[in-house]
């Protein structure tokens, strides 16, 4: 970073007020947030972040590193919970309900908001049940006849079937980690969530095995709201439908993914784009 | 010069050759334009100008150090008149003893002129030996000094060869450690080759009587012992298992605590008291389990209406034991525990999971082949304990299911056959080898078993 690009930051957060763009749906979001902090201890990570996640969108949420949008998405499952000087201000809603209120069962919450991490994390266990993990839990099935639908039905949507369908009782930590990436998804989508989170997901995986990911996302936005964070631009411009820019903690702008990388209105957008910093 | 300021001065040439291979090497660098066209730093050469110094010296000292003796005494053995040389086993030692006594001034009236003659001759060789060695000794590591300095030229790969030579070094340590273990088997296995000329093994390993009082003399009643180590056996099995039923659940629950729930003040108070629980030693464990516990025990017993409760009891050892060996499981349990990546608990937290079911179906499988280990290291710290057992369990070798009865171990035993001045002649003193020789053998079957059950049910995350 030159040293003109930060005084243009500097001067540009000192004039900061809110946020370019259509940040807040009507009538139609799945998730809100409103007026959002996140402190670590004494440090502020997230600023008033105003945002609304619409049903079977796929957001994307881009920025360069350290700029709070990983923090910004663990808070939408309360996964910061374990940690513990983390403290979340403001108010979070899933479905007009606010997750941090004191009666939110945060094991549903979970089950409802599901989340794939960076690097794919499956259990040291077989295929299935990794899979049978999340309904198993959560009872979702009475009958053995019923759980081997479900995860059948998960590994399916998640376009792992034909590959692991004669060894579901091999090991998951034995599969490539693109497969194992698709079986974390499938093991999120097996619990029915309403929302899925992605962490960075294709950040440990060869390019075929990112494009299946990517492909895979598509299909799903058909049935599930989307929210991942990215470092790639070019996976945001492929899978998203709108993208939110956030930098250092502040939510720059948010707008339809063709709009956001041909004609961004605000100056910190364009140039994170078009590569003068990041 | 005795061999401990030999070695001194061995020391001293290795270090003068240090510094003179390290000069040299600065020298040759100069005709070569420097040190970077050496192919090694300065430091290399010096080392290995002094490995050459040292090795060869120190190898012969030892091996000079180690021989002396029993080759002075095999010449003089064989100078000796004829009705001297038929001498054999104990009366051999005999015969030097007196030898040396009689140099010391110890005793003044040889019991045989022939000694005298001995007694010169040893004296000859052994100085003899002395110059011998340190001629010897001086001699060769002077010579590699020398043949170390001279091999420094630029291209020598000093820095290579060192290399090798720490790495045999190394190996040489980690051998010691398998040496010992096989000198110790070896040692005991003769012992106990030794016992069982004496008594059959199916009864040391069958018969259920236990008392190995061997009369001095074969005309006194009742003189002869028995030697049927089950009830020995049966007594270690039991409060080891009293002691890990108590330790492995409290151990694993105070691990999970630590690492799971507690937060990092807990857990800085905690930790510290737990090590300090490991470090009581375990006689004062065993003051606690005579004084403290067994009366209790029997008082709570008789309270409930059990009688012939013993004093000394299964229980009250086992007891006090499980609670000596809770740290060890639980500080093991901890670090396995810890090492489970919090990429894996992320995971199962992310699909709605509670704490407890985390733990129990994604962070235990995963730190299974550890928390093994660490019940494995108990169970190996409890058979093998004595002192506890000693105070709080008896003596008495009781073949008996009943955990409220005095019983005794095998290490008990052990230690009490010997105690004190015994001769290592008697199937009661040798009888101390067999149930060290099936201790062993215990353990290794222990080690082994479970090796194969963390190889059965690993689960990787790696």
């Amino acid at each position: 970073m030159n040293t003109s690009v930060k005084d243009t930051m500097e001067s540009t957060f000192a004039g900061w007020t809110e946020t370019v763009g259509n940040a807040m749906l009507e009538g139609e979001a799945r998730m809100s947030t409103r007026n959002t902090d996140v402190f670590y201890g004494d440090k502020q990570a997230i600023f008033g972040v105003d945002l609304d996640i619409g049903k079977n969108e796929v957001l994307a949420m881009i920025g360069p590193s350290g700029c709070g949008k990983s923090t910004f998405l663990r808070t939408l499952n309360r996964m910061n919970d374990t940690i513990d000087i983390c403290k979340i201000k403001g108010e979070i809603l899933l479905d007009g309900e606010n997750i941090y209120d004191k009666n939110m069962d945060v094991v549903s919450l979970r089950a409802r908001v599901g989340m794939v991490f960076q690097k794919p994390n499956p259990f040291p266990k077989s295929i299935y049940d990794n899979v049978a993990y999340g309904p198993r839990i959560h009872g979702l099935v009475s009958r053995r006849a019923e759980l081997d639908e479900v995860v059948e039905t998960a590994l399916r949507k998640a376009s792992i079937w034909d590959e692991v369908k004669d060894r579901l009782d091999q090991p998951a930590t034995g599969l490539s980690g693109g497969q194992q990436q698709r079986l974390c998804i499938a093991r999120t989508i097996a619990v029915s969530p309403e929302v899925i989170l992605m962490d960075e997901p294709c950040s440990a995986l060869d390019p075929i095995a990112t494009a299946r990911i990517e492909e895979l996302i598509a299909e799903l936005s058909e049935n599930y709201t989307i929210a991942i964070v990215t470092h790639s631009m070019q996976q945001a411009a492929r899978v998203s439908t709108r993208t939110a820019y956030f930098h250092l903690g502040r939510l720059i702008e948010v707008g339809s993914t063709d709009k956001i990388f041909t004609a961004p209105d605000h100056k910190l957008t364009e140039d994170y784009i078009t590569g003068r910093f990041g | 010069m005795t061999s401990s300021s030999l070695f001194l001065l061995l020391v001293l040439i290795v270090a003068v050759s240090y510094f003179f291979g390290r000069k040299r090497s600065e020298v040759v660098a100069q005709s070569v334009g420097g040190i970077r066209h050496l192919h090694s730093l300065p430091n290399y050469y010096g080392l290995m100008a002094a490995v050459w110094a040292g090795v060869p010296g120190l190898v012969i000292l030892s091996l000079w150090v180690a021989f002396e003796t029993t080759v002075m005494q095999g010449i003089v053995f064989s100078g000796l008149p004829d009705h001297l040389k038929t001498l054999t086993g104990p009366q051999v030692n005999l015969f030097w003893s007196e030898v040396y006594n009689l140099r010391s001034g110890a005793i003044s009236a040889p019991s045989d002129p022939a000694l005298l003659d001995a007694m010169a001759h040893i004296t000859t060789l052994e100085q003899q030996s002395k110059i011998g060695k340190a001629v010897m000794v001086i001699a060769l590591s002077v010579l590699g000094g020398g043949i170390g300095w001279s091999l420094i030229r630029p291209t020598q790969k000093a820095r290579n060869q060192f290399e090798v030579v720490l790495r045999t070094l190394l190996m040489l340590s980690s051998m010691i450690a398998i040496f010992t273990t096989v000198g110790i088997l070896f040692s005991v296995l003769f012992e106990s080759v030794r016992f069982f000329r004496e008594v059959p093994i199916t009864e040391f390993m069958f018969g259920t009587k236990w008392s190995p009082q061997v009369a001095i003399n074969a005309e006194v009643a009742g003189s002869s012992g028995a030697f049927g180590a089950v009830p020995l056996f049966v007594g270690t099995l039991m409060i080891a298992s009293i002691a890990l039923i108590i330790a492995v659940p409290i151990g694993l629950m105070t691990a999970v605590y630590l690492v799971e729930y507690a937060s990092r003040r807990v857990r800085n108070i905690i930790k510290p008291l737990l090590e300090v629980l490991a470090g009581i030693p375990t006689v004062v464990y065993g003051f606690f389990a005579a004084l403290t516990m067994a009366p209790q025990l029997k008082t709570f017993f008789e309270d409930v209406g059990v009688n012939g409760v013993s004093s000394e009891s299964a229980l009250a050892a086992g007891l006090v034991m499980g609670i000596m060996i809770i740290p060890f499981v639980s500080s093991l349990a901890d670090d396995v525990i810890n090492a489970v990546p919090n990429s894996l608990r992320d995971g199962s937290y992310g699909l709605g999971a509670t704490r407890s079911e985390t733990i129990k179906q994604v962070v235990f499988p995963a730190a299974l082949p550890g928390i093994v280990g660490g019940v494995l290291l108990a169970a190996s710290r409890a058979i093998g304990e004595t002192m506890i057992v000693v105070m709080a369990a008896g003596l008495a070798a009781n073949l008996t299911a009943n955990p409220l009865e005095a019983v005794t171990t095998v290490t008990v035993q052990i230690a009490t056959l010997l105690v004190g001045d015994q001769e290592f002649d008697s199937a009661k003193t040798l009888s101390a080898f067999a149930l060290g020789l099936m201790l062993f053998f215990t353990t290794l079957l222990l080690n082994i078993v479970a090796l194969a059950v963390v190889k059965r049910f690993r689960e990787q995350y790696d």
